[in-house]
């Protein structure tokens, strides 16, 4: 019998259909994956499940009764657990205090029972065989730490359905072995697993069931042979709704001079020495797992943070920062406004601007990047997602066309769809056959195939390897963690 | 968006007419005779709707001043003291000027100089903001009681006529003409030319705001700083920069009541008028009809509060004051919500 | 000597806690308020409408004890407005804390004059006064100021936000709706309506701040808040919002409020110049502030200002 059951649930943003009629079950004893490619509706969907979002249509049922009122509040009351993809713990909280939050056992007058919680957690450490430091404060803790936490927190309030939101994208593929081998353990024990990815390997080697996402609607949910290859292949058309686009051809490589050194640059914690360089007309991909100071590096790269030592030469650098919506745009300001930010200065005379220059260059920069709608008045925040970074990468191709000899593009396509990833990533190769060196930040490992003519591993505030477009997954994977590669 | 301004705006006089009507009504008096009470005595005559206007124009220059900031994403919550600094500096020049000097030096003379006291008072703020990153909230509600102190303190030590609370008249060339002079209708009203000035200022600075670089620059700023720190603005410097300008334009507001109404500063002059803007600015959402509008609704509350004051408190229009402020931003909020929605808010990833 | 003697006295240490109360009080509503994430400027106008209602209710009844619980009452009601304007409707926080002051400030002048006749002040009232402590030594009046039931009730409220914060469940999540509503929600908390009930109980606390100020002039006056409750909250943001810091600032802030005084009887010439020094002091204090929270201390609740979707 299922535990969890979603009737046609149903929910938009705006214009976007998010998840349209998915129904779907998830039964005890089983890990049930679902897959489908960045903005396929898996996130929202399992969100509803979870009490936190509201569906516009559709049920949720626990245990053939119906979630109601759909809170997360009410689906924790019911046994339903949820660990987000960015871990909802917080970090000046101990760890203890984390796992009581909303579930706290009192003793007269309000007060905490902290032993009581404590025997509470202990129970349930002693279930998923870890260790937990309970009187650390979150923010001192490793990423592993604070999924084990999430993990007991939501076993903790009995969670009889457990469901994880892309808990691998930040576990180097050690400490992903090691949360399957508990996910396990905790289906056998009963427990109904959901788990959102988009790794297929971890699907082959670990799903009992997959269900398959794609533009809001499930495709398909059926029954998997653990290991099985050929399975998964099947499913990666069902993911993509058609076959994999073809690479883009890459141009062949003629180095120019040195455009971009950057030599021992350290930076707190983050950067522990950084070097590299790149080459004029060169794409270099810079690899890793989120968190491993490719943020701090793009940072000083942008020259918005200084470094504590070390060089870096070359420039000026043109910069794509990686949150579009926080560093990259003014969101309620005009796309015109945002095609030029920071560039006023070129524009005016004796501080007035000069609107027909203005105008005519919006107009150029909206024309060649393929915007839509190319209206340049709308505010930012009216536009889609992949046209946002158009605009992003469109203002900072444009100034690799005034003064910019270096272009670092921090995750292009990230969350964007592939049609704009496609125009996106034609953009790069033009702007390194222009001459400009161009480095990429990205998790996306076809991404930097597709593009780079040199990948950098990049681990723990370090560049720790340099390899060829040809690199295979496991070899790149075992550079992040830091093992030479095989 | 236009029509959701409109929203907001209306909103905001149908509780400030709700409040009026039911704090008249616990006051034990008849909401409609004083209504009719307050137009008399306001827009009924040529001499009320010249009251009005004598005191919208210190509103006016203190919204504008408020708005500036406030588009740049800061609360200048210290116009008032802006003001005070600036009307001391102002009146005391103004009266220590040569009886040789014509009008066509006096009046600018002493513009710049009011204006570069309030931008000063202003500036204490602005680096805290700028070097240390202090809010402007707390700094300029201090700097507010500090110029207190420091107005009672020059006129404890020679900037007053000695025994009183005032600084000598200033000198006849640089006082604003009064508007009676033009339109006799107007006779007996303390309207000066500084409304021109004021309104001169409103479309100067919306013009600024579309126009000018530094202008456009502070808009993106007061939006989203981060990005524009990304893209290389100078964000702090942007900031200091628009308090200090704000400061500048609040100290102008003693045009309208050291130079154009009483000839010499006194204690308490222009009280009233920085947080005054503070609602003008709030209503008046960054356009220079809507400031001028703004500025002439609070100037008839205030003008009608004294016309009202035999019967019913004139403090009522203080109270009018705040709900209309938060009235309005309920509005705004409402209708943002609903944008919200109608756009689409952030998909989670 | 004569003045350092003055400074340093019985006297100035009783009119420091005697001045503390208010501060701290309105310090504590802020602490409240900010721990669980909401901008609190309203503290001033607080002060000033719960001042006069506890003298109203004070007058109207001849018990200092009811004018207590109106004052209170009254902040608390303040507060609630200020907490569903911001958590509820949404309103910028700031925004609404300027309406509500203003709202007070014109407020408390119409009320005077529509129950008083008086756009000033209001008639007397006793206060708490302990006849057996009566006296004008330095010795009585600190006695007087210990004695007296807000001083009291102050150290008892520090001691209760204190513990309540970090023991209790409400205090738990109240830090946690501060921290990050969003994850507070996530796990099941109300945030909305443990932000509203926290804003409310330190609405409370902060009224009882402006019934003291009152019966400490036994009377209510036009302004009499005269800034403490923005200087109170600078004293939350100078001691990193914890309770027991911010009542220490306070006592601080009280300190060069009593100085201050002192320094006016003995140096006439220089009265309006000492009158600046707690507000001089913390716009200093705001400095401090500024430069160890880029050091990366005393940092704000993360979620201040912050909604839980």
């Amino acid at each position: 019998m299922p535990t969890l059951r979603l009737e046609k649930l149903t929910k938009s943003y705006g214009d976007v259909r998010a998840v349209r009629e998915a129904s779907l079950a998830f039964e005890p004893g089983k890990i049930h994956a679902v897959v489908g490619e960045n903005g396929a509706g898996k996130s929202t969907l399992l969100q509803m499940d979870a009490g936190i979002v509201v569906p516009d249509a559709g049920e949720v049922y626990v245990d053939d009764a119906r979630l109601a009122p759909h809170t997360a509040a009410e689906a924790i009351a019911r046994g339903v657990g949820m660990v987000q993809q960015h871990f909802a713990l917080i970090g000046v909280f101990t760890a203890l205090e984390n796992v009581m939050l909303g579930a706290e056992p009192m003793t007269s007058f309000g007060r905490l029972d902290d032993a009581r919680a404590r025997s509470k957690i202990g129970e349930v450490a002693r279930e998923i065989g870890a260790e937990l430091p309970l009187d650390a404060l979150v923010e001192t803790l490793g990423v592993g730490d604070r999924q084990r936490l999430e993990i007991a927190r939501a076993l903790y309030r009995d969670a009889r359905v457990l469901v994880l939101d892309e808990p691998t994208a930040v576990l180097t593929p050690a400490e992903a072995q090691a949360l399957y081998a508990t996910l396990r353990r905790l289906a056998e024990a009963g427990r109904a697993i959901v788990v959102v990815t988009h790794k297929l390997d971890e699907v082959r080697d670990h799903a009992d069931v997959v269900t398959v996402v794609r533009r809001g609607e499930i495709v398909v949910t059926r029954p998997l042979k653990r290991g099985d290859d050929d399975e998964v292949r099947a499913l990666s058309a069902a993911i993509m709704g058609r076959e994999a686009p073809e690479p883009i051809a890459r141009r062949a490589t003629e180095a120019g001079d040195v455009a971009l050194r950057v030599d021992g640059v350290r930076l707190g914690r983050a950067l522990r020495s950084v070097s590299l360089c790149v080459r004029a007309g060169e794409i270099v991909g810079i690899a890793g797992v989120d968190g491993n100071g490719q943020r701090e590096l793009v940072r000083v790269l942008a020259g918005i943070e200084e470094a504590d030592a070390g060089s870096v030469e070359g420039g000026p650098v043109s910069v794509v920062h990686e949150d579009r919506r926080d560093e990259g745009l003014v969101l309620d300001a005009t796309v015109a406004d945002n095609l030029v930010l920071g560039e006023l200065d070129r524009f005016a005379r004796f501080g007035v601007l000069d609107g027909d220059a203005f105008d005519r260059e919006v107009a150029a920069r909206l024309a060649s990047a393929g915007i839509v709608p190319p209206d340049p008045t709308l505010p930012a925040r009216s536009l889609s997602g992949g046209n946002q970074q158009k605009v992003v990468m469109a203002r900072a191709i444009a100034r690799t066309r005034l003064a910019a000899r270096v272009l670092v593009v921090a995750h292009p396509t990230r969350g964007v769809d592939l049609g704009a990833s496609r125009a996106l990533h034609e953009q790069l190769l033009d702007a390194a056959s222009r001459g400009i060196a161009v480095l990429v930040v990205s998790a996306d490992l076809h991404e930097l195939r597709a593009l780079c003519d040199r990948i950098l591993v990049m681990a723990r505030g370090a560049i720790v390897a340099d390899m060829p477009p040809t690199a295979t997954d496991r070899d790149l994977g075992a550079a992040m963690l830091g093992a030479p590669a095989a | 968006m236009k029509s959701a301004g409109l929203l907001s705006t209306v909103t905001g006089l149908a509780a400030a007419w709700i409040a009026f009507t039911l704090l008249v009504w616990l006051y034990g008096e008849s909401p409609r005779e004083l209504a009719s009470q307050l137009f008399d005595g306001t827009w009924g005559s040529a001499y009320g709707a010249g009251q009005v206007i004598f005191k919208a124009t210190p509103l006016l220059f203190t919204g504008i001043a408020v708005d500036l900031a406030l588009r740049a994403g800061l609360f200048n919550i210290g116009a008032e003291g802006q003001l005070a600094v600036a009307s001391l500096a102002a009146a005391t020049l103004g009266a220590h000027l040569g009886a040789g000097v014509p009008a066509i030096v006096a009046v600018p003379l002493v513009v710049l100089v009011a204006a570069v006291a309030g931008a000063t008072w202003a500036g204490v703020p602005a680096v805290l903001r700028a070097r240390f990153g202090a809010h402007e909230v707390i700094s300029t509600i201090m700097m507010n009681r500090i110029a207190d102190s420091c107005v009672a303190l020059a006129f404890a030590n020679g900037f007053a006529i000695k025994g009183t609370v005032r600084t000598p008249d200033i000198v006849s060339a640089a006082r604003l003409p009064k508007l009676e002079r033009a339109v006799h209708a107007f006779h007996g009203s303390a309207a000066s030319v500084a409304i021109y000035i004021a309104l001169g200022v409103a479309l100067l600075v919306g013009a600024w705001f579309r126009r000018a670089r530094l202008g456009r620059e502070l808009v993106l700023v007061g939006k989203n700083p981060r990005a524009c720190a990304a893209e290389r603005i100078p964000v702090p410097r942007r900031l200091a920069q628009a308090l200090l300008l704000s400061g500048a334009i609040a100290g102008l507001a003693c045009l309208a009541t050291v130079l154009g109404y009483k000839g010499y500063y006194e204690s308490g002059l222009g009280a009233g008028a920085g947080f005054g803007g503070l609602a003008v600015a709030l209503l008046g959402r960054g356009h220079p009809v809507g400031l001028l509008l703004a500025a002439l609704l609070f100037g008839t509350l205030q003008q009608g509060g004294l016309a009202i004051n035999g019967r019913v408190p004139m403090e009522v229009m203080d109270v009018l004051q705040g709900v209309v402020i938060a009235a309005v931003a309920l509005a705004d909020a409402r209708v943002r919500a609903s944008l919200a929605r109608m756009v689409g808010k952030a998909r989670p990833a | 000597m004569s003045l350092v003697g003055a400074i340093v006295s019985t006297t100035v240490l009783a009119q420091t806690l005697r001045m503390a109360v208010p501060y701290a009080c309105a310090g504590l509503g802020g602490v409240w308020s900010e721990r669980s994430g909401v901008v609190n400027i309203a503290l001033e106008g607080m002060l000033l409408a719960s001042g006069l209602g506890g003298v109203v209710v004070h007058h109207a009844t001849g018990s200092a004890w009811a004018g207590v619980a109106a004052g209170a009452a009254t902040g608390a009601a303040f507060a609630l407005v200020h907490a569903l304007l911001c958590v509820r409707a949404r309103i910028d926080a700031i925004v609404s804390g300027i309406a509500l002051n203003l709202v007070a400030a014109g407020g408390t002048r119409f009320v005077l004059r529509a129950l008083y006749d008086s756009s000033s002040n209001s008639p007397a009232v006793a206060g708490f006064r302990i006849a057996a402590l009566d006296g004008s030594s330095g010795g009585a009046l600190l006695l007087r100021t210990l004695a007296d039931p807000p001083t009291i009730l102050t150290v008892a409220l520090a001691a209760l936000t204190a513990w309540a914060l970090v023991r209790t469940r409400f205090g738990l999540r109240v830090r946690a709706c501060g921290e990050d509503p969003v994850a507070a929600a996530i796990v099941g908390v109300d945030v909305p309506r443990t932000r509203i009930l926290a804003v409310v109980i330190g609405g409370a606390i902060c009224g009882l701040g402006g019934v003291a100020l009152a019966f400490d002039q036994h009377q209510f006056q036009s302004g009499m808040s005269g800034g403490r409750g923005f200087i109170a909250l600078a004293a939350v943001i100078l001691a990193g919002w914890r309770p027991w810091r911010v009542v220490l600032a306070c006592v601080a802030f009280a300190a060069l409020d009593a100085t201050q005084i002192v320094m006016q009887q003995e140096a006439q010439a220089w009265k309006d110049a000492v009158q600046m020094l707690p507000y001089v002091a913390t716009l200093a204090a705001m400095v401090v502030v500024a430069k160890r929270a880029r050091a990366g201390g005393g940092r704000a609740p993360a979620g201040l200002g912050k909604h839980a979707d």
